[in-house]
Formats: C-alpha cells, structure tokens, sequence
C-alpha cells in the first residue's frame, strides 16, 4: 500500500477535535464506538462459536468470562454506553443525510458568519441524544450492578 | 502584549520559534511577512490578496484551517502562535502545500454548466436566465474561494486521499441545483462512489472553518438526498428543477429575440 505523505493526514489527525464544533466532536465519539461494537461482534461471535465444541468448551468459556467478576459488567455497561450512542447519533445522521432535517435550506451568506448546517437544530439534536444516551446509560448501569447484587 | 512568537513547522516537520514585535491589528500573515522580510527570508508561505478574497494563505493556526491574513494575531489571545501548513495535503516548501490535487478533485466534478444542446452552447444568441428563487438554490455555493480549508479540515479527507472531498461535492451540488445545467445525471453518478458522498460522516468541519460561509456540509447532504431519490424513485429531486418562465416570457420551444440593449447601431 502506497504511503500517504500528505500533512497531517491520518487516522490520529482524523481523530483530533481540539478547537473544532460540537459535531466533530459526536463524530469521533461516533467512530469510537463503532470500533467498541464491532470488537464486541467479533468477541460475541468467538463466544457463541464455543458452542461447536461441545457443551464443556461452553461452560468453560462462560466460567472464564464469569472469573473476570465486575470487569464482564463494567466492559457490558461499555457496550450498552456505545450501542446507544451509536445508534442514537446514527439517526440523527441519517435524519441528516436523507431528509436534510437539521442542516438548514441554502441561504444567502451575511457576516458574521453562522453555517446552518451547524446550527441551532443540529446542536439541539446533538445534545438531545447526548442527554437521552446518558439517561439511559445509567439506567443500564444501574441494571448491571443490580445484576451483580450490588445494588 | 508586546512581543508574540510564532512557532512555525518548516519543511520537514521543524519548528521553529520567531519573535515579533506585535502591534494593534496585526494579521498573521503580516507577522509572517515581517519574519520573512527582517528575519529568515528562506520562510517559504503563500498569498495574494491580503484580504480573505484568493484564498492563497490557507495555514493551520493554532490547530485549524485558516486564511492567515484574516487571523488577527490579537483574536488569538496567546503570546506563542502555532503555525503549520494545511492538512491532507502534501508539503512543497514549509507554509506552501500543494494545491494541485485539491484542485483536481474540484476538476473531477465537471465544475461547468453542462448543455445537451452542443450547438445551441457553442453559438447561443441570447444569455440562460435565471430567476432569483432558483438562484437562491445554489448561490450560497457559488462563493467558494477554493481554498482548501474545508479539505484540510475534513476528518474523512485525513483517513481517503481518494475521498472526492466537500469542496467539490458542494460544487457538483452548486451545479446540480442550477437550472441552466443538463449535466444532472452525470454528476449523481461521479458522486454516488464509495469515494464520493457517502464517504462523508457529517463531522460538519468543513462547515465549521469555511470562511465564506458556502457550508458544505449542507450541500454534501442536499447532494446525498438527491442521489437517495434517484436511486430509489428513478427521478430528480429539488435540485435542478425546471425554472417557471417569468411573465412575457416566450412560450417553451420558441427561441426568444436577441437582447435590445437599446441604442446599440448595427
């Protein structure tokens, strides 16, 4: 693969939001938790495939992830955190990207300028579901240490 | 604040720090010429017009995009300015990128009005009107000074050296809005790519660092819905719809006069 020799190119440079707006920021926490879910798609899917080895390779399995004792639940309460934010934002994205909702109609620029795009509604939208995943994600929290008799 | 310093990334990824003396209203484009006329005239940098019109300055101040000569030093409010060249885009000499494949990528999207009617284009007797509701469609659009900024600022520019980038999708929209253009089809199916609009995640910093305001993240998005509505209804969406005549105007397939500009002998 050919080497990128552009400035600044690349995936920490993609991932930097100092300085930037609001959803440049949901857009890495967006990308982070993709990440998180497909490692837990490719951890589930090694979990469940266990069962092909018959049922003492999956009681072996389920005792070593049980072993890690409130390290399974907090990395559980990661996965929920991430599975709603990422499905949260993706509607807004696609809310976005087709039906234009949140991005404004084409204006005739005045100074000082103030993209539409980044707006008013589309601030609303993000810190709507930045408040809605955080609820829930106590909640889900709450539900995991009540699993875990904590609570 | 008497003094500022510059710390400036020159070819090869060394800073370097410049003192100078600060005074009311200075830019940082007039901070770099001043090193550059009474300190280090190997300081290599870019720029025309001095006034937020050519677009030539575009630097990375202080982390973002930003045309260097309408960066006041001031606005900034630190004494040690960071100054490095654009991102995603390749160094020819310190300040100075290379520009050419940005340009090339605004190239790609047939950035022109597209006629079917090759003769019509070629010896056309009277000029395509407009009317000013249809023009508010793609006006905002057309003021883009091609800069850079909002390609340097692009998250998903910085991971896809073949990503077509907001600056030229906002153009092929700009186009594909326009009444007068036939080109439709062909720019839907330039940017309905892997490396086209749906590349773009809605990070908004194109948007954010424009500093004409042309938003293109808005027109990446108006560009996304009308390739969704072709791709899924076989027709075109809000963009480049058929202008309403205004009154008195020649009825469809009468060619109209030449325009009398009055006065004007033969």
């Amino acid at each position: 693969m050919k080497r990128d020799r552009r400035f600044g190119a690349g995936l920490i440079s993609s991932l930097n939001p100092l300085g930037f707006n609001l959803e440049r920021w949901s857009y890495v926490v967006h990308r982070a938790t993709g990440v998180i879910l497909v490692g837990y798609i490719m951890a589930h899917i090694f979990e469940t495939f266990q069962l092909t080895g018959g049922i003492t390779a999956w009681a072996n399995t389920m005792s070593a992830l049980h072993s890690l004792g409130p390290l399974e639940m907090v990395g559980l309460w990661i996965v929920a955190g991430s599975a709603l934010y990422h499905g949260g934002n993706g509607i807004r994205l696609i809310l976005n990207e087709a039906f234009g909702l949140f991005v404004g109609k084409p204006i005739l620029p005045v100074y000082p300028y103030s993209p539409t795009s980044l707006g008013m509604s589309q601030k609303v939208a993000v810190w709507t579901i930045t408040a809605l995943v955080l609820a829930l994600w106590i909640w889900a929290g709450l539900y995991l240490l009540a699993g875990l008799g904590v609570i | 604040m008497e003094k500022i310093t510059l710390r400036i990334t020159r070819s090869g990824g060394k800073r370097v720090n410049y003192e100078v003396k600060y005074r009311k209203g200075m830019t940082v484009l007039d901070a770099l010429t001043e090193v550059r006329e009474g300190q280090d005239s190997s300081l290599g940098y870019r720029h025309s017009c001095r006034m937020g019109i050519c677009g030539s300055c575009g630097m990375t101040i202080e982390g973002l995009p930003t045309l260097a000569c309408q960066t006041q030093v001031s606005s900034l409010n630190k004494e040690t300015i960071s100054v490095e060249p654009l991102h995603n885009m390749t160094v020819v000499r310190d300040l100075v990128v290379d520009i050419l494949p940005f340009f090339d990528l605004h190239r790609s999207v047939k950035p022109y009005l597209i006629r079917d009617d090759l003769e019509e284009r070629d010896h056309s007797d009277r000029e395509y009107r407009v009317l000013t509701r249809e023009v508010g469609k793609f006006l905002q659009f057309d003021y883009c000074i091609m800069c850079g900024l909002c390609y340097a600022a692009c998250p998903t520019a910085a991971l896809d050296p073949y990503y077509t980038g907001p600056q030229a999708i906002a153009q092929a929209y700009r186009y594909m809005a326009d009444p007068r253009d036939e080109g439709w089809e062909k720019r839907v199916n330039l940017l309905d790519t892997s490396h086209g609009v749906w590349r773009c995640h809605m990070a908004g910093a194109c948007s954010f660092v424009c500093p004409k305001d042309v938003d293109p993240a808005k027109a990446v998005q108006f560009a996304r819905m009308e390739i969704l509505r072709k791709r899924i209804f076989g027709k075109k969406g809000k963009a480049g719809s058929k202008p309403v005549p205004p009154p008195g105007a020649p009825k469809e397939g009468v060619r109209p006069p030449p325009f009398d500009y009055g006065g004007a002998k033969k």
